[in-house]
């Protein structure tokens, strides 16, 4: 009796935690269904901005495709369409009346100039005119064997060839000191600091051209905070198999993870910049990436080094593959079907990630080396981490 | 659209090392699509283009009569001094539908952007009844000779007011009327606008007889147009041409009540025309082009000297492509 009296008690108080939630749908149900208009009360709500969120341009051989999403509250009608001030008949892969982001592609049959800039409009049906410039009309690569080999490559040679090279330092760091090795480490968290820092500004810009209905800077910070918490509930769960503290390698294996994560952002912005003909894919661009993608493969070894236990070539392999492959995947992804919102949560997620490691990698400095946290070595090696990423950034422009 | 932000490579760097794969790669793809490009020019040329845009395929609102109250002028009257010649103009707002989906929130005389045409003979004595039912002041301001109480600069009608304008209608010309109030480029851009025909003591030859007003439309107020039309409408006579016969004189007479734009134009294929500038004095020009700033008009009459489909149209071809182009269809 009692403790079914008990059990009644318990039942009742986890009821009343829904009160709160029925009374808020009944307020929110009343206020719609009464009709009210506080603005009327007040004075009178601004008309709607009727601008749409143009997603991509993509040009085909005689033929443009442009995506177009409602970003607003209101429903948005696709009246009328020009390309470069001038009217042209079009047709609709989607609705003509756009509900709140709902998307549709105006397909324009256009005899395009190759290599020209352009800018192509859509009128709402207020008139108001949304213009996307188009910095060089270059064609869309269609997902094509080639097409995706292409960006394959392109992903191997920035992402997975660089970290392979940094990877091969490994065994001379396992002769340095155990200074010098804290040294390293620092660099490794320099260098990932830096890359944090650099995608959480690249986040933001993709955030910031995003239309309100699609998230503010939350957008990043949820990315971000997904990131950075999934790595501590990893490296939590490696420690804890490793005895409470995490070892060497399951810290090359974050570091990896951190880098891989970063990679596939830069992978994506590469894909995306190269697809709308905002990126001249030369081999000064490739090599540049290149050089400062090794310092990553250096940024794995070190904690790496220190493991004590040498790891097989498999599972350098696959530390490896876990930090560069995700540029080929970026690559692909923003090549063929990426845009403003993906962007931004991906480069919040590389921010996590990266800032994550960082602070794996200070914990494990502070463990093998407490001394060493605050040596000149620690510190000059932090700092020569940021300034080499620097520097080696600048080759890629 | 994403933009490649994070390590922009200067534009037309030199590459530093060759790297021939990838450089291999990417210029194939440029020579690729350059040549599909020329390809595409070649064979599917006839699709594309506004050389193509007519009938159906024209974007334009309405039926094929919607305009004539506007093309079409009321009959030219004998000369008879004294002759009392009314017409009412009421000031509304109203939004027209300028292009297929299009809404303007116009303000007009009469309900149509541009407003009725009002005709008159020299000598007349004109009575312009204003009802100002729109929800800003306005006037009418008629270009003419007449008193400076019937300018309609000063006496600026409120919403609700009225005034009647009365004058004797001269000189003999195509002249036009707007609204004055201020802001002036609101007020005439805004569709508060029409034609002004004066008929001469002397009757003009018969002919087949037409009114063309050259417009645009700011539909996002940046203060440039987003819409070209005659009469009111984008593309409406491609979509609709206008038809005449070889044997009869067309006299049409033109007018540019374009805001924000320098000037206006009218191009005629296949023919020329005679052009009286006002369509005042003695002075005829025999070209194919006319050139009008906001607020000149003149007279032009052509005989066609062949059949088929003429296109019209704005030589600033940017108007043309944005709706000022049409068709007159000549048949026997």
């Amino acid at each position: 009796m009692e403790a079914n009296a008990l059990r009644r008690g318990e039942l009742s108080w986890r009821l009343w935690a829904l009160v709160p939630v029925l009374l808020l749908a009944l307020a929110v149900g009343g206020y719609v269904a009464s009709g009210a208009s506080l603005a009327g009360m007040i004075g009178t709500n601004p008309p709607q901005a009727d601008e749409f969120d143009v997603r991509r341009v993509e040009f085909k051989p005689g033929e443009i495709r442009i995506r177009v999403t409602n970003p607003q509250q209101d429903d948005l009608t696709i009246a009328s369409v020009t390309v470069d001030d001038a009217i042209v008949p079009f047709t609709l892969d989607g609705p003509g009346t756009l509900g709140r982001l709902r998307s549709s592609t105006i397909v324009v049959p256009f005899d395009w100039v190759a290599d020209d800039p352009m800018v192509v409009g859509v009128t709402s049906s207020t008139g108001i005119e949304t213009a996307e410039e188009i910095p060089a009309a270059v064609e869309t690569p269609g997902v094509t064997a080639a097409a995706f080999l292409g960006y394959g490559i392109i992903g191997l040679l920035v992402g997975v060839l660089p970290v392979a090279l940094g990877l091969l330092w490994l065994p001379s760091l396992r002769r340095v000191e155990q200074r010098w090795l804290t040294a390293f480490m620092a660099l490794t968290a320099g260098l990932l600091a830096f890359l944090g820092v650099e995608a959480l500004f690249e986040a933001f810009e993709f955030q910031a051209v995003v239309p309100g209905a699609f998230g503010g800077p939350g957008l990043v910070l949820l990315g971000l905070a997904a990131s950075f918490l999934t790595m501590t509930f990893i490296s939590g769960r490696f420690s804890g198999a490793s005895g409470g503290a995490l070892g060497g390698a399951a810290l090359a294996l974050l570091v990896a993870i951190g880098i891989g994560l970063h990679n596939f952002g830069e992978g994506l912005a590469i894909g995306t910049s190269f697809a709308f003909g905002q990126l001249t894919l030369g081999s000064f661009l490739i090599v540049g990436f290149m050089v400062h993608n090794v310092t990553e493969g250096l940024g794995i070894a070190a904690p790496a080094a220190d493991g004590g236990v040498s790891l097989s070539k498999a599972r350098l392999a696959a530390l490896v593959a876990i930090a560069g492959v995700p540029t080929i995947l970026g690559a692909w992804l923003g090549g063929f079907v990426a845009n403003d919102v993906l962007a931004a949560l991906f480069f919040g997620a590389a921010a996590g990630a990266a800032f994550e490691v960082v602070a794996e990698v200070v914990r494990y400095v502070g463990r093998r080396d407490p001394a060493g946290l605050r040596s000149a070595y620690a510190v000059g090696g932090f700092l020569s981490g940021i300034a080499i990423m620097y520097a080696t950034g600048l080759l890629a422009g | 659209m994403p933009k490649f932000t994070r390590r922009r490579l200067l534009a037309g760097a030199a590459p530093l090392v060759a790297a021939p794969m990838l450089g291999k790669l990417a210029f194939d793809g440029n020579a690729d699509a350059a040549s599909r490009t020329l390809q595409t020019h070649e064979n599917d040329h006839a699709a594309h283009g506004h050389a193509a845009m007519i009938g159906e395929s024209a974007p334009a609102v309405g039926g094929p009569n919607d305009l004539d109250a506007l093309l079409y002028p009321p009959p030219a009257l004998t000369h008879e001094p004294g002759r009392v010649r009314e017409y009412t103009l009421r000031a509304t707002d109203r939004e027209i539908e300028i292009a297929p989906g299009v809404f303007f929130p116009a303000w007009t005389y009469n309900g149509t952007v541009p407003g009725p045409v009002i005709r008159a003979t020299e000598d007349d004595l004109l009575r312009v009844h204003f009802v100002n039912a729109g929800s800003h002041p306005h006037t009418i301001h008629f270009h003419g000779i007449h008193p400076a109480n019937m300018d309609g600069v000063f006496e600026v009608v409120a919403p609700g007011d009225e005034l009647t304008y009365e004058f004797p209608a001269r000189p003999a010309g195509m002249h036009l009327y707007h609204c004055h109030a201020t802001p002036l480029k609101k007020h005439i851009h805004k569709g508060l606008y029409g034609a002004f025909i004066i008929d001469p003591r002397e009757p003009r030859p018969p002919a087949h007889e037409l009114v063309m007003v050259m417009n645009g439309y700011d539909t996002d107020g940046d203060g440039g147009n987003n819409f070209y039309t005659v009469n009111g409408r984008s593309f409406y006579y491609a979509r609709y041409p206008i038809r005449v016969r070889r044997s009869e004189t067309v006299r049409l007479y033109l007018a540019n009540l374009t805001e924000f734009d320098l000037v206006n134009s009218m191009h005629l294929h296949g023919d020329f025309f005679r052009h009286q500038p006002t369509g005042t004095g003695d002075h005829w020009e025999y070209t194919d082009t006319v050139m009008q700033c906001q607020g000149q008009r003149g007279v032009i009459e052509i005989d066609f000297a062949n059949t088929g489909l003429f296109m019209f149209h704005a030589h600033q071809s940017e108007f043309a492509e944005l709706g000022w182009m049409g068709f007159f269809d000549v048949v026997d």
